[in-house]
């Protein structure tokens, strides 16, 4: 593991080093390649994971999504190019040593093989994203964006480092790797249901649920671009792989302790989808739509079966891929327009047809058209939520329909319709955004041929 | 060499898509060139439909293995049996009409190419969904077409009724694909596979519930009854897509998945006589719509959602050949009606509505031609090709003794097939030009005939042979009393005579006050004025109201980080609002001094 976070440290003094006008290409290019190098994690030659150390190691589930996180840092910079063009050359490299920072930090939380320490440097990747929303924001308002997403993730997270350290002392270790052998069931009392809680609220916040997510629509709307991707993208798989990895050892009270939950993520689905039909602002928009999708992966994980757990994989690397495009997008007309009001970018598709193609392949991803991973996550999340009640197929069938309607609405009035006069002057898209673009749809469709590295453990 | 032969006719679709991906440049050719592929795929595939029929093979299945999850085997399997070797040659030669047809209908579009694009993307979608073994690989075809009629109706994006109109066919779709889904984790949970032989083969028992979702499927994909308002709206699209989608495989997918579950459903008769009530209100009902309608597309999109309707009856009265059979004669004479009726509306200068038509006999011999065999063989004339399935399936209905006022409401359908029929021919073709004097009229370009000829041969002759080639396992009832035999007949020129008279009569007379049943029949019986008003206001003021600014806004702020900030604040200005006597405060630590002392001294 450590060819990888030793080569994304150093990127941090390549950065400092690069003269003015290599700092784009160098990093970009030294990030694209230490993911290359990442893609080798995804050959998992056995049931068991790959042990490289007592520190880290990776299994079918954390290689997707590790996969994903160094696939990504490139894909930030390129996006984040043209908005920091104006500021001055020791603000961009700080700004690419806080991604670089973070990127880290991500690698390092899922490799992780010791709770602690995954607890440890899931708390440490809230300081790069604070400082990235909070200083290269747009608006006034990031400022109570970043007091919103510190304060519900710490607050969530605290008690889990009390149920942690009390774990640790019953059983006496809280490595990943023994907890599958050591598990023993959890007797039924009542402190055990606070544990359950204070164990799995730390990453319900995070993915996020229904009710506490309130931060995520602020901090992704206020966050820059990078900031927005890396959130959609991995943050909130943060909260799923959490989830997927606790649960192990919650046993028996899962079984009853997730239902309020389930419940809350069924109903908050439909709401948050709902929500996305009447928005106005695009970025809040895909927003609320990963808070809908995000719900999916809550259920999936809750009902606790093998194909649960393959919707839930698939549906987060699917959700991260497609949601960090949106943005993008959303980006590329925030660049162009100054607004993230969608009713002021309408009818581009006359002028960029390019990005429109890119909008339709985005929206379509978005809504889950076959044979599309998203098709897979959430088919396989529809198949186990049927099984486990039959009832729960009118909720997922009233989301399916909503997401379609808030998928094709953005796609529609942004592209479609006739354009309005004040972007008659913008720019053409640059090679850059539309590489941009490919880079985020080419893992998508490639991964549609063959789902099954993105299916995690139970495959 | 016969499953070779059907996958190269398939792959040969692919060749055009793939070839734009290499040649970046502009091609001007390119349309010439995806009509060729297809009328080369079409004469490719009737070499193993011959060999087919000849043979009298069952079913060839193929698998390429693709993943195994848990339990379940997923592979790319196609499924060569009657329905889909018959489809694929009908369907591929009806593109291949329509795309010669756009050739003409769309050249002076900028993005003709991309058109194409998108018709040659349907059409492979379509034989994805026709071929296809298993549920997922259907899926992949039925939302493929879903999507691709979304961006079809959407072609000119510019216009807001455009837009409108696809994104109501996808909600529609939508709401079939619940049923869909539902009905392929049924089939998970409770059979454990996805391959239609497999599933046919362990019969599961209590199927009310998968059979259910997929009549849902069905009812959403071919505009039945409840979801059938997007049928008309889509024909905002451009004629050819109205030609290709919305009348001959598209809007057929619906039926056509039943027709693959029959197996399933001729054991269950719930679903069968939910099936034949929903097919006879559907027919009854579109049909009652077309009858006040003037815009020319929209007559006949509703007479397509009336065929549909009587198909869903066929296979409620447990006829899933003669369903099958009627899908493929329709496709040829729907096909051509759409584009007699594009050929119209292009001449006239985009002009649709039929009482501003008139005379075009004189002017248009070769479309009149058309247009009134089409009519014939849709209202089912002896010996054209709607002849010989949708007599067969009146008979085949009424002799058998399944719901009677199912089968009433068919037999008023089909009377009023007659009905619209005539008043096409009559508004458009026979009288007086109503059109400006200064339109040009021309019909003489060779894609224009050509392609309307192909399917005018079509529309003459397929029943013949198609039926002659035709096995149904279920036979129908061959001997009956005459007047039953001559009903379907009867009624057709019933409705014929009726609707000459009527507007030969009502021609010159002026409708003062509409009457409640004009009124019913041109609103589409208020469903659109119900149904696209209150459910959205609803849903998008619950969404605005409760669950953005209720919900989001107010409460979930309010619970937690306000009232925790709020809290904050008061014990902070409680705290801080001192008046500084340093003297007092510091005498106050006295208090702590004087006690700790005395309780430390306690404890010794």
């Amino acid at each position: 593991m450590l060819k990888i976070i030793i080569p994304t440290i150093m990127l941090m003094p390549l950065t400092w080093l690069s003269k003015k006008n290599m700092i784009w290409i160098n990093t970009t290019t030294y990030s694209l390649l230490i993911s290359l190098i990442s893609l080798s994690l995804l050959n998992q030659p056995s049931n068991n994971s790959l042990n490289f150390s007592l520190m880290f190691f990776s299994d079918p589930l954390s290689a997707p999504l590790l996969v994903l996180t160094t696939w990504l840092l490139p894909l930030m910079l390129m996006a984040s190019q043209h908005h920091l063009s104006k500021e001055p050359l020791i603000r961009k490299k700080l700004y690419i040593t806080m991604l670089t920072m973070l990127q880290t930090f991500l690698i390092m939380t899922f490799t992780a093989t010791e709770l602690i320490s995954f607890y440890i440097l899931f708390e440490a990747t809230l300081v790069p994203t604070l400082i990235i929303i909070t200083r290269w924001g747009n608006q006034t308002e990031r400022l109570n964006a970043g007091l919103y997403f510190l304060f519900y993730t710490l607050m969530g997270s605290l008690p889990l480092l009390v149920a942690l350290i009390s774990i640790q002392n019953l059983t006496g270790s809280l490595n990943f790797l023994l907890i599958q052998y050591w598990n023993q069931a959890l007797p039924d009392s009542w402190s055990n249901i606070f544990l359950w809680l204070a164990c799995m609220m730390a990453f319900m916040v995070k993915m996020p649920l229904y009710g506490l997510h309130l931060w995520l629509p602020k901090a992704h709307v206020e966050a820059p671009i990078a900031g927005s991707m890396v959130m959609a993208a991995i943050l909130l798989k943060l909260g799923g792989y959490g989830m997927l990895r606790i649960t192990t050892m919650l046993n028996p009270q899962t079984s009853f302790m997730a239902y309020p939950f389930l419940m809350l993520s069924l109903w908050g689905m439909i709401m948050t989808s709902s929500i996305c039909l009447r928005q106005t602002d695009l970025k809040s928009l895909i927003a609320y739509s990963s808070v809908s999708h995000m719900a999916l992966v809550i259920v999936a994980v809750l009902i606790q079966t093998p194909w649960s757990y393959m919707g839930a994989t698939a549906l987060m690397i699917a959700h991260g891929l497609t949601s960090s495009m949106l943005f993008c997008l959303a980006n590329s007309n925030y660049e162009r327009t100054h607004s993230r009001t969608m009713i002021l970018a309408r009818g581009l598709q006359t002028l960029l047809p390019l990005m429109a193609a890119w909008w339709l392949l985005a929206s379509l991803t978005n809504l889950a058209l076959p044979p599309s991973i998203n098709l897979i996550g959430e088919l396989f999340v529809v198949m186990s939520s049927f099984s486990w009640s039959n009832i729960t197929i009118i909720l997922m069938g009233a989301n399916i329909t909503i997401t379609a309607l808030y998928s094709l609405y953005m796609l529609i009035t942004t592209q479609r319709g006739k354009y309005t006069h004040h972007i008659n002057s913008i720019k053409p898209s640059f090679t850059r955004e539309n590489a941009l673009m490919a880079l985020h749809m080419t893992p998508l469709l490639l991964l549609s041929l063959n789902p099954k590295i993105i299916l995690g453990f139970t495959y | 060499m016969f499953s070779s032969l059907m996958l190269v006719s398939l792959l040969v679709l692919t060749l055009p898509i793939m070839s734009s991906i290499f040649n970046t440049h502009k091609n001007s050719t390119f349309p010439h060139h995806v009509k060729n592929t297809i009328s080369y795929a079409f004469i490719t595939s009737l070499i193993p439909t011959m060999m087919f029929i000849h043979s009298g093979q069952e079913t060839i299945i193929s698998n390429w293995h693709w993943m195994t999850m848990q339990t379940l085997k997923l592979s790319l399997s196609f499924k060569l049996d009657y329905f889909s070797m018959i489809f694929v040659p009908v369907a591929l030669f009806v593109t291949w009409s329509i795309m010669e047809f756009s050739l003409w209908y769309m050249h002076s579009d900028p993005y003709i190419t991309r058109f194409f694009k998108y018709l040659l993307t349907f059409l492979i979608t379509m034989m994805i969904l026709v071929t296809a073994n298993n549920l997922f690989q259907l899926f992949i075809g039925w939302e493929g077409v879903g999507i691709m009629s979304f961006l079809l109706i959407g072609w000119w994006y510019g216009r807001t009724d455009a837009n409108t109109a696809a994104l109501q066919a996808i909600l529609y779709n939508r709401i079939g694909d619940i049923g869909f889904i539902m009905a392929m984790a049924w089939f998970l949970f409770n059979t454990n596979t996805w391959d239609l032989q497999q599933i046919f083969m362990l019969d599961p028992n209590l199927t009310n519930l998968p059979l259910l979702g997929l009549l849902l499927a069905a009812t959403g994909k071919s505009a039945q009854f409840g979801l059938h308002p997007w049928l008309p709206s889509a024909m905002e699209g451009p004629t050819p897509v109205s030609a290709l989608l919305h009348s001959s495989t598209m809007v057929v997918a619906g039926v056509f998945l039943l027709i693959r579950f029959h197996p399933l459903m001729e054991n269950n008769k719930t679903i069968q006589s939910l099936t034949l009530c929903l097919g006879a209100i559907t027919t009854l009902f579109t049909a009652i719509c077309a009858l006040t309608q003037n815009d020319i597309k929209k007559i006949i999109a509703f007479s397509t959602s009336s065929q549909l309707g009587l198909m869903i009856v066929t296979i409620g009265i447990n006829q899933p050949y003669l369903a099958f059979l009627h899908i493929c004669t329709h496709a040829f004479f729907k096909a051509m009606l759409f584009m007699c009726s594009g050929s119209i509306i292009h001449s006239l200068n985009d002009e649709q509505d039929i009482r501003k038509m008139g005379g075009l006999f004189n002017a248009m011999p070769f479309t009149t031609t058309s247009l009134i065999i089409g009519s014939l063989a849709l209202t089912g004339m002896p010996f054209l090709t709607g002849f010989y399935s949708k007599d067969l399936i009146i008979e085949t209905a009424n002799t058998s003794y399944t719901n009677a006022w199912a089968l009433l409401m068919t037999l008023i359908a089909t009377s009023l097939t007659a009905v619209y029929s005539t008043r096409i021919i009559f508004f458009a073709l026979l009288g007086q030009p109503r059109f400006l004097p200064l339109t040009l009229i021309n019909e003489n370009n060779p894609f224009l005939i050509n392609s309307i000829k192909r399917l005018l041969i079509g529309s003459i002759f397929a029943g013949f042979f198609i039926s002659n080639n035709i096995y149904p396992t279920t036979v129908p009832e061959m001997t009956m009393p005459t007047y039953m035999k001559l009903t379907a007949l009867a009624v057709t020129i019933l409705g014929f005579t009726l609707a000459l008279e009527l507007s030969l009569m009502t021609h010159n007379l002026k409708l003062e006050h509409s009457t409640s049943v004009f009124k019913f029949s041109n609103l589409l019986g208020y469903y659109p004025t119900i149904m696209h008003r209150l459910p959205p206001l609803a849903n998008l003021s619950m969404s605005q109201k409760s669950a953005s600014l209720l919900l989001d806004s107010i409460w979930l702020e309010n619970i937690l980080p306000k009232s925790i900030s709020q809290f904050q604040m008061k014990t902070s200005i409680l705290i801080s609002t001192q008046k500084g006597q340093i003297k007092l405060y510091f005498l106050s630590f006295l208090i702590t001094l004087t006690l700790s002392m005395l309780l430390f001294n306690l404890h010794e």
